[in-house]
């Protein structure tokens, strides 16, 4: 039998120079490293699109689940509740979260396990080369919305704070310093952690550039009470001129994990034998 | 010697609560017990009833004729007249009509101190009483499952005492009920013989979305949960339910989810994803007639094919069939052990008629008794999906020496992503190996009755019980008959059906569908050629008189 014999394993990026995929790719690495997280207790989990082959590319060699589009969620859910010593942290894109998988990210707002979802936003469907995502701008032209997006944009961020999802922030790609800072925080968090990270596609979003990212977001004012829900909403509907970056709304609920009580002595995989 | 006792009403009127009690007291008497439910979808009203059948010999199936019937309605008695005889008895609440034993069970339940509510305990009462069984085991009975308020256990004993001596005393002789045997007291329906056999073999993670017929097996594990040691998470959908079950898998917890027809469509691609990346995702699938939502509380055996095909890409798996409640406890067992073993999902098929289904049986050992996991450490250089003869890894979990990677693409030995067409041509090659190991540990089919009868009923999956009746009563009136159960449809070892198979004169295959599925799979194999199929669609099981009746046509 032939075959095409090509590169054995695609551990190098996929990714076009210049995504903003590069820079939290490097600090995906430095965040977990200063979180203290040890890589053999931390499994990255993704679905299907450009962000979600990061796992494969890591400096750092972690635990890998690359799942199916838009099921990061629920196999992450999975993991976490299989063995909730380890770090789980989700790399997946705007289409994989917030379209495929979008009913599942409503419900781990609700069930509040501490798993970290770093979506990767920019905004356009970069793996299937340029239609709408959830969070495209209307009027945005592509291939197949051809008179421009009709459908208002999700606004993942209003919607976290609304269902009371416990850990809600904003970041860019741009800035790697709050990015690692960001990421850091979401990964101390107990329970849930939704954090957005906006992101230029050089090949496909040629509106929401670099450019038109560094001109508007700005860090949230510090004197922002990160668990007054009414500002963080207020934060969350600002969009356009100006972009909050930063922690927007945090809440103390007790994580899905604490209220198993079964999880108190040991993790499912250490009491498997014993129990 | 067997009796059939049906009761029938509306959904909400205490149906289930009635049949559950005669089917508690009853199985102490040292009768054999077997109940089958038939339900509408819906939580008032319709028409709904629960037979339970005893005998003092062991009982396989349901009947279809009543003996004794008891209606809680006007509607019930009227839609199920066809279903009695005229040597059956009727007991109806309410009216006075000629031929058929009237009562005011409500009015009797008040009358002898208890509520409303009890004239389900005072139409318990008044079957023991008309079937001359000790009525001290159904008070016995009723004490215990109330111990836990006396108050409520005193008033149902003395409801159910008052329903014997009004109806049963005076009309005692007009059945002739078996004589008590010596069946044992425990009584296990097809969905505890699942849920508890799944509990005690190291299920750690029940991740489903509540669906018909497949809730039951849920609502077990979520009962067993505290004791065994199990999360049960309602997931958002079938979806959700079935990723969760490979990231627990993946992460070294053995998982589980149920569902049916409806919810299996839906967890298809993720089943594809516990193939390519070779996790031991264990599946409940409960039939109940289709296409689409079909008829939700009946069954039927039409997703066989299904089952056997469902999910893009190819990949081993193995489904079991298991065709009564014995089989349900020992092959949900063994299915989470070739999940495992050989890394790969594992479908347990089953059906509304086999999870309703009860039963008295001897006390199944549901001890905990965690099935090998097959996971091993990690050491250095360690593959993850490195090839072997067997097509089996070895499997080791996150937490270790070396990260588990593992991909829903396409894959290296260490689970990165790859395009190399070699390695991919390598990684298909292995997985599908491992349906050699799954032959080879294949269930071998049941075979019962003579072996030289003329005729063969082949079945799979529930029918077992009605086929296994058929051949007995074909047999007894001299006719030359045998039935041929397959628990494991696939993968199907070829030699071991076609040696099993024999030549018989004629083969018919029984099956819960319209199309003849498992007569086709065979077919397609080479196993059989021509065969007669016997099919039912209607959403009710088969009866083994209603096979014989129709086998002699």
């Amino acid at each position: 039998m032939t075959a095409y014999q090509l590169a054995e394993a695609d551990t190098s990026p996929a990714w076009c120079p210049g995504c903003g995929n590069f820079q939290i790719l490097k600090t995906i690495d430095a965040a977990l490293a200063e979180a203290g997280a040890d890589p053999k207790q931390t499994v990255l989990v993704s679905g299907i699109g450009q962000a979600a082959k990061l796992p494969h590319y890591t400096e750092l060699k972690y635990n890998v689940f690359n799942g199916l589009h838009g099921r990061a969620l629920p196999a992450a859910t999975g993991i976490k509740t299989a063995n909730h010593a380890l770090n789980v942290i989700i790399t997946s894109g705007d289409g994989d979260m917030y379209g495929e998988g979008g009913n599942h990210l409503i419900h781990a707002f609700r069930r509040n396990i501490g798993v970290k979802a770093f979506v990767h936003n920019n905004q356009i469907y970069g793996l299937t080369k340029g239609q709408a995502s959830p969070t495209s701008d209307l009027g945005l032209v592509t291939k197949i919305q051809t008179h421009g997006v009709v459908l208002q944009p999700l606004n993942p961020l209003a919607t976290a704070i609304i269902e009371d999802c416990s850990f809600v922030a904003r970041s860019f790609s741009g800035d790697p310093e709050h990015l690692q800072q960001m990421m850091v925080e979401a990964i101390e968090h107990e329970g849930f952690a939704l954090l957005d990270i906006l992101q230029p596609c050089v090949s496909f979003n040629k509106v929401n550039t670099f450019k038109w990212y560094k001109d508007r977001v700005k860090p949230i004012d510090s004197a922002h009470d990160s668990t007054d829900r009414d500002a963080a909403l207020r934060l969350a509907m600002q969009w356009g001129q100006e972009i909050p970056i930063g922690v927007l709304y945090r809440s103390d609920r007790q994580s899905y994990e604490a209220q198993q009580s079964v999880l108190d002595k040991a993790t499912l995989v250490e009491q498997y034998y014993a129990s | 010697m067997d009796l059939n006792i049906r009761i029938a009403g509306e959904a909400g009127q205490g149906v289930l609560t009635t049949g559950n009690v005669l089917v508690g007291a009853l199985a102490q008497t040292g009768l054999y017990v077997l109940s089958t439910k038939s339900y509408m979808s819906r939580i008032r009203g319709g028409l709904n009833w629960f037979d339970i059948r005893i005998a003092d010999e062991p009982l396989f199936a349901g009947r279809q004729r009543a003996d004794l019937l008891v209606a809680l309605t006007d509607s019930a008695l009227d839609a199920l007249k066809g279903h009695v005889t005229e040597n059956s008895v009727v007991v109806h609440d309410g009216s006075r009509i000629e031929g058929v034993i009237g009562i005011d069970l409500s009015a009797v339940a008040k009358d002898a101190g208890g509520t409303d509510i009890m004239s389900n305990t005072v139409a318990a009462g008044c079957v023991f009483g008309l079937l001359g069984y000790d009525i001290d085991l159904l008070c016995d009975f009723l004490e215990n499952r109330f111990s836990k308020d006396s108050d409520t256990a005193a008033k149902n004993a003395s409801c159910a005492r008052r329903g014997a001596e009004l109806i049963g005393e005076q009309h005692r002789g007009v059945l002739r009920p078996p004589a008590p045997a010596d069946a044992p007291c425990g009584v296990i329906s097809g969905a505890e013989a699942i849920g508890m056999s799944a509990a005690a073999s190291g299920i750690k993670l029940a991740a489903s979305y509540p669906m018909s017929p497949s809730t039951g097996v849920f609502t077990v594990l979520a009962a067993a949960a505290d004791e065994y040691g199990i999360v049960v998470e309602q997931a958002e959908s079938e979806i959700a339910a079935i990723n969760m079950v490979c990231g627990a898998a993946y992460a070294g917890a053995p998982a589980m989810t149920t569902t049916s027809g409806g919810g299996f469509a839906l967890m298809c691609e993720g089943l594809s994803l516990a193939g390519i990346m070779e996790l031991p995702a264990v599946i409940v699938l409960a039939q109940r007639p289709g296409p689409a939502t079909g008829l939700p509380t009946r069954t039927g055996q039409e997703d066989l094919k299904f089952a056997v095909n469902g999910g893009h890409g190819e990949f081993a798996r193995i489904v079991i069939a298991p065709g009564t409640i014995e089989q349900a406890h020992l092959l949900t067992r063994h299915a989470i052990e070739m999940a495992h073993k050989h890394q790969t999902p594992a479908i347990i098929l089953v059906d509304q008629y086999l999870v309703d289904m009860q039963k008295n049986l001897p006390e199944a050992d549901n001890s905990y008794r965690p099935i090998d996991r097959c996971v091993v450490e990690a050491g250095e250089g360690y593959l993850r999906y490195a090839l072997t003869d067997s097509g089996i890894s070895p499997r080791a979990i996150p937490g270790g020496a070396a990260p588990i990677v593992s991909d829903s693409d396409e894959h290296t030995t260490d689970g990165h992503l790859t395009e190399d067409l070699v390695v991919r041509i390598e990684q298909v090659d292995k997985r599908l190996r491992k349906l050699d190991g799954l032959l080879a540990e294949a269930l071998a089919p049941e075979r019962y009755g003579p072996e030289d009868a003329e005729t063969l009923l082949i079945c799979w999956g529930s029918a077992y019980g009605p086929a296994r009746e058929a051949v007995d009563l074909i047999n007894k009136q001299g006719g030359a008959v045998a039935s041929l159960h397959f628990a494991q449809p696939h993968p199907l070892n070829i030699e071991a059906a076609r040696r099993a198979i024999g030549s018989p004169e004629r083969i018919v295959c029984v099956e819960g569908n319209a199309t003849g599925q498992f007569a086709s799979i065979l077919r397609q194999a080479g196993v059989i050629g021509q065969c007669d199929l016997m099919s039912r669609y209607d959403g009710l099981p088969f009866t083994g008189e209603e096979i014989a009746r129709r086998l002699d046509k």
